[in-house]
């Protein structure tokens, strides 16, 4: 090493030798801890996935096997038909009603927690941490364990499923509604508390015009996603086109059941992209 | 000699050790523009922070209109701070309503909540509003969206906003340093004019000494958290300029 020449035994140049050797030393111990740090994190996900692939219990085999079946089915469906249209989309009336109203449900819920829950509302933690717990838990608990719970108080249908998406959305809205809150300056809302008015009047007058294009895309947001959830609620019980969906299966009638998946992509895509036009011009 | 609307006796306050704010005391009167003009940190900021109680200071006191607003707390004080209206450097205003509906937000105290709540002000508010704003020459602009008008055009809208809280003082933060010099001048206009035709007592912060000549009756100004002008505007030199603006001193750096 040149330094190594130039510096003069002992003194200023020895002592920077020894500190920059303590330094590679310090520098190769990080390295070996880090490779042994690497090996146990990979070990342990591939005893993960092994585990995982138990637990699924994955069979290549079996699919291959099943896969004629598969066809067969698909083979059956072609082409779709179109006997009971009326029907479909009548059922499809419905799952859209279910989104809708359990959408508008739980953004007025979330409209409730969201000011609580908002740092610039509501200063005071003893208050805004409850009000986040129960976002929190609303949102944790899926709209379908919200449904099956409500089947109980009004039995199997939309109505169960309505509620289930209203109060798991609510979670999810009333945070995202904060968070837009949150994120407005403070400027205005300040002036108008300054003129002494209460928390509702300057909340609601000063605040809420220049946050309603964000609430309202969180809403339409929400309101394509529950289009899905409401689908799969269908499926289990809560009638529109996802129950149809399972009658198709469960009566082996691939050409509707073709219609019905059809109908779906179009009705899925259809509110997705004009719910995204919407957003946009809201931007 | 008008009556004195606001005012301030041996304002005195530190952060830590450094005084920001050293035994201020003047009068304003109603009708009667004052600005307030000094360098970066010479305590313009907390003097308005301290008038609105929103800084309480260590010593002194603040009296408006024969209310002592520094012996006040919690709900009395909110009460009286409904006496004074406020112009901010960033108009504050809401974007998304029109400039006629920011005029009426000055009312929002006294409107009944269900009219707030539906953005119904009913006719009388909403006249008197409109009148506000024909005073700061927006009449044409009231249904306007607030964030559609130019940076002078909205803060003339938070002029008749204040205007429209009917108080007898005005406090002015940096009304104009977020604008061009000539929208600059024709708010300052507009301040004045209002303040003179309804005897509102005005104190204004100001960052360009430029801008006092026509517009403030009497300048103060603030060198290290003390007064050290108290003038009309029509006697202030350049001797006062220097007394406020020159470099310290050498060894006065502590």
């Amino acid at each position: 090493m040149a330094d190594t020449a130039a510096a003069p035994v002992g003194g200023a140049g020895g002592a920077a030798r020894r500190r920059s050797n303590r330094q590679r030393k310090a520098g190769a111990r990080a390295a070996r801890r880090w490779h042994w740090r690497r090996w146990l994190a990979i070990a342990a996900l591939g005893a993960a996935y092994v585990v995982s692939f138990r637990l699924t219990d994955v069979d290549l085999a079996r699919l291959v096997k099943g896969l004629s079946t598969m066809a067969e089915w698909a083979g059956r469906a072609w082409p779709p038909t179109a006997r009971e249209f009326p029907v479909i989309l009548q059922r499809t009336g419905e799952t859209v009603a279910i989104a809708l109203i359990g959408t508008t449900l739980a953004a007025v819920i979330a409209l409730v927690f969201c000011v609580p829950a908002a740092r610039n509302l509501t200063p005071s933690w003893l208050v805004r941490l409850p009000a986040r717990l129960v976002l929190n838990t609303l949102r944790g608990v899926d709209s379908f364990v919200f449904a099956l719970l409500f089947v109980a108080a009004v039995g199997l249908g939309p109505f169960a499923g309505m509620l289930g998406i209203a109060l798991h959305t609510s979670g999810s809205i009333g945070k995202l509604f904060a968070e837009a809150i949150e994120g407005l300056p403070p400027g205005p809302l300040e002036a108008a508390e300054l003129t002494g008015a209460s928390r509702l009047k300057t909340v609601s007058y000063a605040l809420l015009p220049d946050a309603l294009p964000s609430l309202a895309s969180v809403g339409l947001y929400m309101f394509e996603f529950n289009i899905r959830s409401s689908i799969v609620l269908g499926v289990v019980g809560a009638g529109g086109i996802g129950q149809q969906l399972r009658n198709s299966i469960e009566l082996l009638d691939f050409p509707r059941l073709l219609t019905i998946v059809l109908v779906i992509l179009v009705l899925v895509t259809a509110v997705d992209q004009l719910s995204g036009r919407l957003r946009q011009a809201l931007a | 000699m008008s009556p004195v609307a606001l005012e301030v006796d041996g304002l005195t306050h530190r952060y830590g050790v450094r005084p920001v704010l050293d035994d201020v005391s003047f009068e304003v009167a109603a009708g009667e523009v004052v600005a307030i003009v000094g360098p970066s940190g010479a305590g313009k900021t907390t003097l308005f922070r301290a008038v609105t109680q929103l800084v309480r200071a260590d010593a002194g006191r603040v009296v408006l209109g024969g209310r002592e607003l520094s012996a006040l707390a919690g709900g009395e004080l909110r009460q009286a701070r409904r006496d004074i209206g406020l112009i901010f450097q960033q108009f504050n205003l809401v974007r998304r309503l029109s400039a006629l509906d920011n005029v009426v937000a000055g009312r929002l105290a006294e409107l009944p909540t269900w009219r707030v709540l539906v953005r119904r002000p009913g006719p009388t508010v909403r006249a008197e509003a409109l009148e506000c704003l024909s005073r700061v020459g927006l009449a044409d602009h009231a249904g306007s969206r607030a964030d559609r008008l130019s940076g002078g055009q909205q803060q003339r809208v938070a002029i008749a906003r204040a205007l429209a809280q009917r108080t007898r003082v005005v406090l002015a933060d940096e009304p104009v340093s977020s604008l061009d010099p000539e929208s600059s001048a024709s708010v300052l206009a507009a301040l004045a004019s209002v303040a003179r035709a309804e005897g509102i007592a005005v104190l204004c912060n100001l960052h360009q000494v430029d801008l006092i000549s026509g517009f403030a009756d009497r300048v103060i100004g603030l060198r290290d958290g003390r007064v050290v002008v108290d003038v009309e505007t029509a006697a202030f030199t350049d001797d006062h300029r220097a007394l406020v603006y020159r470099p310290a001193p050498v060894g006065a750096l502590r």
